[in-house]
């Protein structure tokens, strides 16, 4: 569960690049929603994403993580209640560690970690198990470098390890974009299939608006910093793209300029 | 086999070439071994002063003397590998210049003959346990201030010389050992020393003017903070008539009365005879470990006026420099 | 060469295999190009020199010279993350302050070990010549030194370590203190590298102010040097290289030394530790184009 209460962040305050990247958003998620969330570029998308992770502290306002009021916690202290995956295949993984290292890694998110063994055996059957049903053959690759795996691979395995610990939510940050079409169907299927499975509660960042409404349950579109509409259930059945358009002019009374929005 | 396989098999050959290369001299040449920290302005004259002084004995390079030579480069490792590499060849003797060559070589080339040089404390520097009888196979020359003749040029410049000042940094080591020295020498040649302390070069001026009435004479040792403030001193010194001895031949071009020095090249020179005499079978403990003897006088009559004494014509005359 | 000076080289090389350990933390494991090598390095000899010589026993003298290599890594790693000094400036400033410091530790700039019981003494009564003894105590350290490394770099904290400097955004997304990490592994490197300057000391005779010099170029030459001549895919691979380039390195300059016959001399050395760095620098390249060469045919 998720607690979003009027936050505020800005960025180079008090410069002439001054940014008002949030303008007192608040939003509720409760527990097992998956929320999408479009918006154009500066929106706010990922200033969102990185307050609820740590990676931004926000100047006003307050979010609470489970019940637990996290504002001024840092990213590491959040961690145990908060999973992401990122958009570069990248950055969610090691490159210079092995498989089975980035899963050791992983499963001991938010857990104080000791001089014990990183990788056990009891974790390397579990492991296997859970990298089997991606179907990629990387069961038998444990211990070959993640610099080895292509992207589509690694943001399977950030998948996986984001998702190997329970936590409050998931964070994903348009984490199919840096994908080829193929490719970013099969991980976005696969999240499908894991949050459904684990029953987790996710908010999903996209920068299509057709996946939007495909996927989850619930969708959001930021707009200078705030939520422009946020609709789900009845409402959300049986919507499209121009649909969503008419609802953000409707909101804003103001056309939306960005066209990017609209392929995919 | 790859890369590596070749590269481990020519390390190997390489390996097994060096350990057959060895070429032993002829049977009845000396071999002495020369050790040096780093290259040096005053530590290559000494080497070159070595040399000479084997050759004034009768050891001549590339004649009756076999003659390695090898420079750390400034590098402890590299000094002990050097030290390494002498104790493998066994030379009949080890000539090491500096103080941590010179440790080095008395522990890693143990069975071997050690002549050391400008070792300015080899007592604190644990290679000998007594200057007179070194015992075991380690003798050599140090470069130790030679305070008594500093003693002694203070009272020919200054006859009737009852006090002497002395300003030092007593954050150095060497000049605390300097001073210490300083008050034993003085006590037997019938002076009292007058202390004042300069911990940084910005006390020196109070220091100096702390001494006027309480001192006839004033005294620098080598102390760097002093030495490196000398001109607040020297303008003391000539306010106030207050004759000034240096300990280093430098300070006399700065303006500072007199000093006795010695240069490296003479140090060498000794070092050399003293191997000689190893070399002629005698055994190293049984040398005693010898000052610098040939020192130096230098002078500066104008400064000698500025600050109210006039130096003898006998004085000037044994002065081996006299500045303008 | 001989005997004395081939036993010299893998004496000096696995001393200086510990001081690669340390590098290999701080620039390949950490990513932080720390320079306080040079003045950890004669700290500890400074430390172990000045206790053993003021009666402690020599054990309890190389422990205090450790926590004190360790202590001078958390100043460089503290300067970096709290007052945000770019690294390698901060490992500068540590470095320079540690010689003032060093020199203050032993009151004067040389302090003697000639004589005095070091951890070495005891083992000069077994009636080894005394050139073996040194090279086979420092086999056994190396060894226990080697394979605490190795198992605390697969250890939970270990991989966190690692994670830290290779992508520190992705280690703290899972929870990983990263400033806690950097800090550990300064303190851990320096130690190690303490350890070794003590060693040094105890076994040369001496603590020198001026033995840090060039150190940290001595430890990369060997970190780098060990990746060229083999593999280093795993922990355990990439920790027998710093040893083995270490020991190449000081072959090497054994070699030069004693390489009389080709005209080398010592002073010849920085030459030489200039085209052995840059020759482990392209090796990896000639080792790739080698294996495409390879794969071709």
């Amino acid at each position: 569960m998720i607690e979003i209460d009027n936050i505020h962040v800005t960025f180079a305050q008090g410069t002439p690049v001054e940014n008002h990247a949030m303008r007192g958003l608040s939003l509720f998620i409760p527990e097992g929603d998956f929320v999408t969330v479009i918006g154009s570029n500066g929106a706010g998308k990922s200033t969102l994403l990185n307050a609820i992770s740590g990676e931004i502290r926000v100047d006003t306002g307050s979010i609470k993580v489970g019940n637990q009021d996290v504002t001024r916690r840092n990213t590491e202290r959040r961690a145990g209640d908060v999973a992401r995956v990122f958009q570069d295949p990248m950055a969610g993984t090691c490159e210079g560690l092995s498989i089975e290292e980035n899963l050791a890694l992983a499963i001991k998110r938010g857990d104080s970690r000791g001089l014990g063994m990183a990788v056990k055996r009891e974790y390397r059957q579990r492991f296997k198990t859970r990298l089997k049903r991606l179907g990629l053959g990387l069961e038998n690759r444990l211990e070959d470098r993640m610099g080895l795996l292509s992207g589509g691979q690694r943001q399977a395995v950030s998948l996986l390890m984001a998702t190997l610990q329970p936590m409050q939510i998931l964070l994903l940050d348009e984490h199919t974009a840096a994908l080829d079409p193929k490719t970013a169907a099969f991980v976005l299927e696969l999240t499908r299939e894991i949050i459904e499975e684990q029953q987790l509660t996710a908010l999903m960042v996209t920068h299509s608006m057709k996946q939007a409404l495909e996927v989850g349950s619930r969708t959001l579109m930021l707009h200078e910093g705030k939520i422009a509409f946020d609709v789900e259930g009845e409402q959300r059945k049986g919507l499209e793209v121009k649909d969503l358009l008419a609802l953000f002019e409707k909101n804003k009374g103001e056309e939306l300029a960005d066209d990017s929005l609209l392929l995919g | 086999m790859g890369l590596k396989a070749i590269l481990g098999a020519s390390a190997l050959a390489l390996g097994v070439s060096m350990l057959g290369l060895t070429i032993p001299a002829q049977a009845s040449d000396k071999h002495v071994a020369i050790t040096q920290i780093v290259e040096h302005p005053a530590l290559d004259a000494c080497r070159n002063g070595v040399q000479d002084g084997l050759a004034a004995a009768g050891f001549k390079v590339g004649e009756n003397l076999k003659w390695s030579y090898e420079s750390a480069q400034g590098n402890p490792a590299t000094a002990a590998q050097v030290a390494k590499k002498f104790a493998g060849e066994a030379p009949d003797v080890i000539v090491a210049i500096s103080t941590p060559s010179a440790q080095t070589v008395a522990a890693s080339a143990r069975h071997i003959p050690l002549v050391f040089t400008a070792v300015t404390d080899p007592l604190g520097a644990k290679l000998v346990k007594n200057l007179d009888k070194p015992g075991k196979l380690i003798t050599g020359i140090t470069d130790l201030s030679p305070i008594n003749k500093h003693v002694e040029l203070v009272q020919q410049i200054v006859p009737g010389v009852k006090r002497l000042g002395v300003i030092y940094n007593p954050g150095e080591t060497n000049s605390v050992t300097l001073v210490s020295m300083l008050h034993t020498e003085a006590k037997a040649h019938g002076l009292t020393v007058v202390e004042a302390a300069a911990t940084k070069s910005g006390d020196v001026l109070a220091a100096a003017r702390s001494l006027v009435g309480k001192a006839d004479a004033i005294y620098i040792p080598l102390d760097n903070t002093v030495v490196s403030a000398l001109e607040a001193v020297i303008k003391v010194a000539e306010q106030n008539d207050l004759p000034l001895i240096s300990g280093d031949t430098d300070s006399v071009g700065r303006g500072s009365i007199a000093a006795v020095g010695f240069n490296y090249y003479d140090v060498g020179l000794q070092t050399g005879k003293m191997v000689a005499r190893v070399l002629n079978g005698e055994k190293p403990g049984d040398i005693a470990v010898e000052s610098v003897q040939k020192l130096e006088l230098y002078l500066n009559p104008a400064a000698a006026e500025r600050m109210g004494v006039k130096l003898s014509d006998e004085l000037i005359a044994s002065a081996k420099e006299i500045v303008k | 060469m001989s005997l004395i000076a081939f036993l010299g080289a893998i004496e000096t090389g696995l001393l200086f295999g510990l001081v690669a350990f340390g590098v290999f933390i701080s620039f390949r494991v950490l990513d932080f190009p720390d320079l306080t090598v040079d003045g950890s390095f004669p700290l500890g000899a400074a430390v172990s020199a000045s206790m053993i010589v003021a009666g402690y026993d020599p054990w309890t003298s190389t422990l205090l010279a450790i926590i004190a290599g360790g202590a001078a890594g958390l100043v460089t790693a503290l300067l970096n993350i709290k007052l945000k000094i770019l690294h390698l400036l901060a490992s500068i400033l540590t470095m320079i302050a540690l010689y003032s410091i060093n020199l203050r530790i032993m009151g004067k700039p040389n302090v003697a070990l000639l004589g005095d019981d070091t951890l070495l003494t005891p083992l000069e009564a077994v009636g080894l010549p005394y050139y073996w003894i040194a090279p086979l105590a420092f086999v056994l350290v190396v060894v226990v030194v080697a394979i605490l490394l190795i198992l605390f770099l697969k250890s939970e904290t270990g991989l966190a370590m690692r994670a830290t400097g290779a992508n520190p955004r992705m280690a703290r997304a899972q929870g990983v203190s990263t400033t806690m990490m950097i800090l550990l592994g300064m303190a851990v490197s320096n130690a190690m590298v303490a350890l070794a300057g003590s060693l040094f000391a105890q076994s040369q005779g001496s603590a020198d102010v001026t033995m840090g010099v060039g150190v940290i170029v001595v430890g990369l030459a060997s970190v780098i040097g060990g990746e060229a001549v083999m593999s280093t895919r795993t922990i355990l691979l990439a920790v027998i290289a710093c040893v083995v380039g270490s020991i190449f390195y000081r072959l090497a300059i054994a070699f030069a030394l004693n390489a009389d016959f080709i005209g080398l001399k010592a002073q010849d050395l920085n030459l030489v530790t200039a085209v052995l760095v840059a020759l482990a620098i392209v090796m990896p390249q000639i080792k790739s184009n080698l294996k495409a060469k390879k794969r071709l045919s």
